[in-house]
């Protein structure tokens, strides 16, 4: 193997998780656009979106089905797994969320918090459930074995270089997902509701625009979009656990800061950044050190360019 | 004029009479040894208060600069090292080492707007952890540091077993906290600290120096962290292992500060009685109780009260943020504020 | 000397030219209006002289100074301490492990005395090992990055808002920008906080220096508060004052400072005529006091009213400057801003 090669195989990694982190980002940047929450449920609302997966696979018993039937599985379960996570995200916002609209950025983070936590534990009691998959209810704290549905062969022979099915499923839901979001965002009517209540809540709501409901759909867009994210975690990586929501939390929210929060394209960006940094770093680093060189990178970054790499320095109207 | 107790010599008082109602009380309970975690846990949330209930400024890793007083402490006094310094002078060196390293995360960072700081800061948290871990020849990895010292009074050296004077020697720390912190309240800084946090424009317009004024509420904050941190190695004679410091414990020092009232000194010792009440004491004895009444929690996850924990802890939040938006005890005008 | 000259600034946002090519001189003890329709440019050009946004091209004098604070040695100095201690840092950062080996581990036996003098000389030998590569490289790596980030923060703070308050400018706001949840003391306080000089430890441990400049304080505050008409409220919350009188407010707490020239962004806006009447008295007794008053106004009765001098802007140009009545019989005048506005 050459030096060249391991580095493409590297670069091929961490694009394949930083489109995955991406398409976790960009929940965190819709909701911080337009009520400046750090919507901290969201890492574990991707993550029950991953248990229902392995709940739905295992109820189906999808692994003995045939390639075509595995990949009407996988639609089915991405399906769920949005309407799931976004039917979620919308309901913590309803319960949670929406009655602190008045009261200050602090009190609705830790009700964020909250949230966050509720969601870990409803995880940890779902690992418990009796099912084969699930390990039978026992060590309901123990990492999930994912069928890996999606097969790892290698598409380029015996290069040694790998591209797998694996990889082309994240570029072949992410993308057409990502583009579809800035079009919906730039061109529908939604879309620009959502625009004008990021910019201006109070206005927004004299203009007519019915502001809560606009809230509503971004939290179920931001979390549809965590449960595809989900599905394709779950089918690249092949293990879940209650915990992955923290860790996977941690790097989207810090993707979403280093594009620059509140922009979609900062989201993608970043996403795409700190997934390459970290599989650079694993190779030719340590993996010990590689939230350290994450964390060292973003403090770096911001440093220079205190908005993010592509966020607009806001103005302060005097 | 005639002066009243004010709610934080109240509730200083009453948890100076503890221990009395420890005597009371079968042994069990055990109430001033549960206490001694509400005291340290109180230190650590006056440090945050300072930094986001005074100053506004998000910060989601003070866990971070406990462990760096806890194991600047262990490394500082343990055997196994060269420097064996005493308790208290170790104890107290944890003050400029913890502002120090409030300092080297804050001079880069405090200009960045509050979310973004609120990143920094629960990334720096992380981070602390990974390099506790990391560099093993110096901290001892997941063992962690120890055995580590008890104070020593008049040539007495204490041991673990004497509960008693643990529980005041931490009533008298916090007390000091609670003077220290509610002196800078009172005081220029403290103003300037109020005005950043209501338009920071306005008061750089007025020239109040805002970077510097939140460097030192930073470093304050920092300090007051890694002094929680140094006493609570000591009380459990270890660093304990690098997790401890995770982020939440970050969290629920935040919660404390919020549930109790944030920049409210009052607040925060009722939210640390409730917080770390419900958190090391309620669910720590129901857990023990059930052992006890042999309910197993084998094969079944919803029978053990501590898988319970995060569900109770979240709910509460939730629930204590609808219901008292401002906290239990907010603070009051008081020349300060509303 | 001029209390503030203005050379041909220009303000701009992206494409747009919100102040364009403006000039003026305001003498000390005077009191100069600044006028002009909606969307003038006025308020940039306040934010533009206290620091808020610096001017895109020209200059601004305060007191025939450039409200700049100067690189002297040291600055220069704090910024290479700066740049070698991050250097320093990133060296330790980088090889903690080895040199921690070489100064305590290889040299400290359970229960004996530690040999100083000889694991310190070994820890010098195991820097000065460090190389080329392990040891300069990140401290020029370390140094340049530190030095870089104490230069920015130098150049963005040495224009700063802060930085040109404590030069003796004050102002208030167009849309009122109090500190509504402390009491009107404690703002006034904020607005002299430039004058105090107890430090962290004198309040830490309240010395007999912080009840000193407490009371000299606390003193003066009620008296600047009584000056502009509030006395007897010092213990309300801010956010509790009507608004009329949130605009002295704001005036006192501008005048903590002792400021030597005082901006007014629109302070008669919102306020019936009585009320304007006891601001056009305060703004006189106010100019009696020594300070140079430059205030952004629609209200015409009161401009004419108070003002010695007037400069109108029109889309972000100069069109005129003289005394009230010159301005008033000025036919460009009438026709940019009196003719079209009904009101003042």
């Amino acid at each position: 193997m050459l030096d060249f090669e391991v580095f493409v195989q590297q670069l091929i990694t961490g694009l394949s998780n930083g489109m995955i982190i991406a398409l976790i980002a960009i929940g965190y940047t819709m909701v911080y656009g337009i009520i400046e929450l750090i919507n901290f449920a969201h890492g574990d609302v991707f993550m029950l979106g991953a248990f229902l997966a392995l709940t739905l696979l295992g109820l189906l018993g999808m692994e003995s089905w045939g390639p075509w039937g595995q990949a009407g599985g996988v639609a089915t379960m991405l399906a769920a797994s949005a309407l799931f996570c976004g039917g979620l995200n919308w309901s913590l916002d309803r319960l949670a969320y929406r009655s602190l609209r008045r009261s200050s950025k602090l009190a609705l983070l830790v009700s964020a918090i909250g949230c966050s936590f509720i969601c870990v534990n409803l995880g940890l009691f779902w690992g418990g459930l009796p099912m084969e998959v699930f390990g039978g209810g026992m060590a309901a704290a123990a990492p999930k074995d994912f069928p890996a549905l999606i097969p790892q062969t290698n598409l380029l022979g015996d290069s040694f270089i790998r591209i797998t099915p694996a990889d082309l499923l994240v570029v072949a839901i992410t993308v057409p997902l990502m583009v579809g979001l800035t079009v919906m965002v730039k061109r529908t009517r939604l879309g620009r509701a959502m625009r004008a209540v990021a910019q201006d809540g109070v206005a927004a709501a004299l203009m007519g625009i019915p502001v809560d409901r606009v809230i509503g759909a971004t939290f179920f867009i931001g979390g549809a979009l965590g449960g595809f994210a989900s599905v394709v975690y779950a089918l690249y990586n092949n293990t879940i656990g209650f915990q992955m929501g923290t860790r996977a939390g941690l790097d989207a929210f810090t993707a979403a800061v280093l594009g620059g929060i509140g922009s979609l394209p900062g989201a993608v960006l970043g996403g795409l950044t700190i997934g390459c940094v970290r599989s650079m770093s694993d190779q030719y680093l340590e993996t010990r050190w590689t939230n350290t060189i994450v964390f060292g990178i973003l403090v770096l970054i911001l440093i220079f360019r205190p908005s993010g790499l592509l966020g607009a320095a806001r103005r302060e109207k005097v | 004029m005639r002066w009243r107790p004010g709610p934080i010599v109240i509730l200083l008082g009453l948890a100076a009479l503890v221990p009395v109602l420890d005597l009371l009380l079968p042994a069990a309970f055990a109430l001033s040894e549960a206490v001694r975690t509400v005291f340290l846990y109180a230190i650590l949330a006056l440090g945050l208060n300072v930094v986001t209930g005074y100053a506004g400024l998000l910060n989601l890793g003070i866990a971070a600069f406990m462990a760096v007083g806890a194991y600047a402490f262990g490394i500082l006094t343990c055997e196994i090292y060269p420097f064996q310094f005493g308790f208290w002078s170790a104890l107290a060196l944890t003050l400029p080492i913890g502002a120090a390293a409030g300092v080297i995360l804050g001079a880069p960072t405090l200009g960045l707007r509050g979310d973004y700081l609120a990143i920094v800061t629960m990334g720096f948290g992380e981070i602390v952890q990974d390099v506790l871990k990391n560099l093993d020849s110096i901290t001892k990895g997941m063992q962690g540091i120890n055995p580590l010292p008890a104070p020593a009074l008049g040539g007495e050296q204490w041991t673990a077993d004497d509960e008693r004077k643990w529980f005041y020697l931490l009533f008298v720390l916090l007390a000091l906290t609670v003077l220290a912190v509610r002196n800078l309240e009172r005081s220029r800084l403290g103003r300037a600290w109020f005005s950043i946090r209501e338009d920071e424009l306005a008061s750089r317009a007025m020239g109040i120096r805002a970077e510097r004024a939140k460097l030192v509420a930073f470093a304050t904050g920092a300090a007051l962290a890694a002094f929680a941190g140094g006493l609570s190695a000591s009380l459990l004679s270890s660093t304990g292992e690098p997790n401890n410091y995770d982020f939440q414990a970050s969290i629920l020092a935040l919660c404390i500060v919020i549930v109790g009232g944030i920049g409210s000194i009052a607040g925060v010792l009722v939210g640390a009685l409730v917080m770390v009440g419900l958190n090391s004491i309620v669910l720590v004895k129901a857990t023990a109780w059930m052992a006890a009444q042999g309910i197993g929690s084998q094969g079944n996850v919803l029978l053990s009260p501590n898988n319970w924990k995060f569900l109770i802890f979240g709910l509460a939040l939730v629930i204590a943020v609808r219901v008292k938006p401002d906290g239990l005890l907010p603070p009051r005008l008081e020349g300060t504020r509303r | 000397m001029k209390a503030m000259e203005c050379h041909g600034v220009w303000v701009q946002f992206g494409g747009l030219i919100a102040v364009q090519d403006v000039s003026f001189a305001v003498n000390p003890g005077e009191i100069f209006a600044v006028i002009g329709p909606n969307g003038a440019g006025k308020t940039t050009l306040f934010n533009a002289v206290t620091g808020i946004y610096p001017p895109t091209k020209g200059r601004v004098e305060l007191h025939g100074d450039e409200q700049v604070e100067p690189v002297t040695p040291r600055v220069v100095a704090t910024i290479a301490i700066v740049g070698a201690l991050v250097g320093a840092l990133a060296v330790g950062a980088v090889h903690i492990q080895s040199l921690w080996q070489s100064w305590i581990i290889d040299h400290y036996k359970y229960a004996q005395p530690f040999p100083w003098a000889e694991a310190t000389a070994a820890l010098a030998r195991a820097i000065a090992g460090l190389g080329w590569f392990g040891g300069v490289l990140p401290l020029v790596v370390g140094g340049a990055i530190g030095g870089g980030a104490a230069w920015k923060h130098f150049s963005r703070a040495r224009r700063a808002s802060d930085h040109i308050a404590r030069t003796g400018v004050a102002r208030t706001f167009q849309n009122i920008r109090l500190f509504n949840e402390l009491s009107l003391a404690q703002n006034v306080l904020v607005g002299m906080d430039a004058r105090m000089r107890t430090g962290f430890v004198s309040a830490l441990l309240r010395l007999p220096r912080f009840h000193a400049e407490r009371r000299a304080f606390h003193a003066e505050a009620q008296e600047l508060l009584d000056f502009v008409g509030l006395a007897g409220r010092a213990d309300e919350a801010a956010g509790s004052l009507p608004y009329g009188l949130r605009r002295r407010l704001e005036i006192a707490r501008a005048l903590g400072s002792r400021p030597t020239l005082l901006l007014l962004d629109e302070p008669a806006a919102g306020m019936n005529p009585t009320e304007v009447g006891g601001l056009m008295a305060l703004i006189r007794r106010v100019r009696d006091r020594g300070v140079t008053v430059v205030l952004i106004e629609h209200h015409m009765k009161l401009v004419m009213g108070v003002s010695d001098r007037i400069h109108v802007l029109q889309h972000g140009r100069t069109i005129a400057e003289g005394t009230p009545d010159a301005i008033r019989s000025d036919r460009r005048c009438i026709e940019a801003y009196l003719g079209s506005e009904e009101h003042g």
